[in-house]
Formats: structure tokens, sequence, C-alpha cells
């Protein structure tokens, strides 16, 4: 255990090791996720533009990272 | 690099390319390495399996659960899942809702966005990398498969915890070289 934890540990604080891993693994779920929903509306006939606005990014971003699959 | 390789090792990746070829996957990941290993047979790297607790069909078949359950989760380790419950995500309760909406194993595709050059994720490149690392660290000439067991069970990532959850941990898979490569 690093130096650093066991500070935060002695402190009360919550450890960063646990916040950071959680943030990492939720990261994971996240694209997972985003990866099916994108497939269910693009197999359901929705547009990249349609899809883009419901995630709130852009269509080239969305088909970049989504398309040809 | 693949010119400094054994024929086990040789063997190892071409079967797993050929695994993820028909299971249509887009990339060559660090699971088709490992599930290639678990069925090889009279090689360095089969004997350090058994050696290192993975000695039984019935293990192998245990190994193999693990990793369709880790697949199922969408790739996500028992330790992501427990970092999750830690924030109040039951990441059961999250795969069990997406596949009601969605299929049984709709979270087990591989993911879109992975993008890679070649045939190889980025995670079973950086394995083949630390399998040659690991080769020259010992001493030994030549990159075997066994070699290649020890740089998936160095982690991170699911073929490692999987491992390390029927004993075959790093130090395990070590300790075991020496008397596999004499027999070998």
């Amino acid at each position: 255990m690093s130096d650093a934890t066991e500070l935060a540990e002695r402190a009360g604080g919550a450890d960063p090791r646990e916040g950071l891993r959680a943030v990492a693994a939720l990261r994971r779920l996240l694209e997972q996720l985003e990866a099916v929903q994108v497939r269910s509306a693009r197999q359901q006939g929705w547009s990249w533009q349609e899809v883009a606005a419901e995630l709130g990014v852009s269509r080239q971003a969305v088909h970049k990272k989504h398309g040809r699959r | 690099m693949f010119e400094r390789f054994t024929k086990a090792a040789k063997d190892l990746v071409r079967g797993a390319a050929e695994r993820a070829e028909r299971a249509g996957d887009p990339y060559v990941t660090t699971e088709h390495l490992l599930r290639q290993l678990l069925s090889a047979s009279g090689t360095p790297g089969a004997a350090a399996l058994a050696a290192a607790g993975i000695d039984s069909e019935e293990r192998r078949g245990a190994v193999e659960r693990d990793l369709n359950e880790a697949r199922r989760r969408g790739g996500l380790t028992k330790s992501d899942a427990e970092a999750l419950a830690g924030i109040g995500i039951d990441v059961a309760e999250v795969v069990d809702r997406v596949e009601s909406a969605h299929g049984r194993g709709a979270l087990a595709r591989p993911r879109a966005w992975r993008r890679s050059r070649g045939r190889f994720d980025a995670e079973a490149k950086t394995v083949l990398e630390r399998s040659l690392r690991v080769t020259l660290g010992r001493g030994d000439k030549a990159i075997g498969d066994e070699h290649i067991l020890l740089a998936l069970a160095a982690g991170p990532g699911i073929p490692a915890e999987v491992l390390a959850d029927h004993g075959a941990t790093y130090a395990a898979v070590e300790a075991a070289l020496p008397a596999v490569q004499r027999a070998g």
C-alpha cells in the first residue's frame, strides 16, 4: 500500500485508489452499454444523426466510433 | 519477433487467430490466447498450466466458464465489478437488464471502438511484447508458449484474474517453469 493511501485512510477519507478503480470500471461498462444501445438503435433504423443527438455528441464522432459495424 | 517463437508459441498464436476468426471476432485478444493455451497439450505452456494447478479437464472447463462469465459481463473483471459495487452499481443486475432487453450475451459482443492495427488488439500485442521481455529477462533464447502464459498471468486483465482465481498466479507459473523447461 502506498504512503498516500495510508495517509488518506488515517485521515478518515475515502481511499482514492478504490474511487479511481470504480471510475475506470464505470468507463469500461459505459463503453459496452454505448455499443449495445447504438447497435440496437441502428438495427431499428435510426440515423447516425438521431443516435448522435441522443448521446449529445456530433454525428461524425458517433460514426467514427461505431461506424462500419 | 515472430521468428524468435518456438513451434509451440507459433502454434499458440496461430490457433488463437483461428479461434478469433471462427468466432467472427474483429481482433485476436488475450482471451483467445488463453483459450488456445488451455487446449494445448504436450507443450511447455500446457505443462506449466498443469503444474500451477490447472491440471484436469474439469479445471480447464472451470477456467473456460469463468472466461465466458467475464465475457458476458462485457469484459469487466471481478475487481471491476467489486469497484462498481463500491459506488452502488450492481454489475450482475445491469447485465440481467441489458440481456432481458437485448438478448443473452448482449454485452459480450466485441467492442466496436477497439480499433487497432493488424489482427491483434492492444492488450494481446502488449502480452506478446511482454512475452519477449519475460524471455530475455529469464535468459531464455526463444519465446515459448510458457513465456506467453507467464505474460498473460502478469496481467492486468481478465486472463490474469481468471488464472489467479484458479491458482495459476504469476508466481505459481514462474515457479513451475524450471521443471517444465528442463522436461521440454
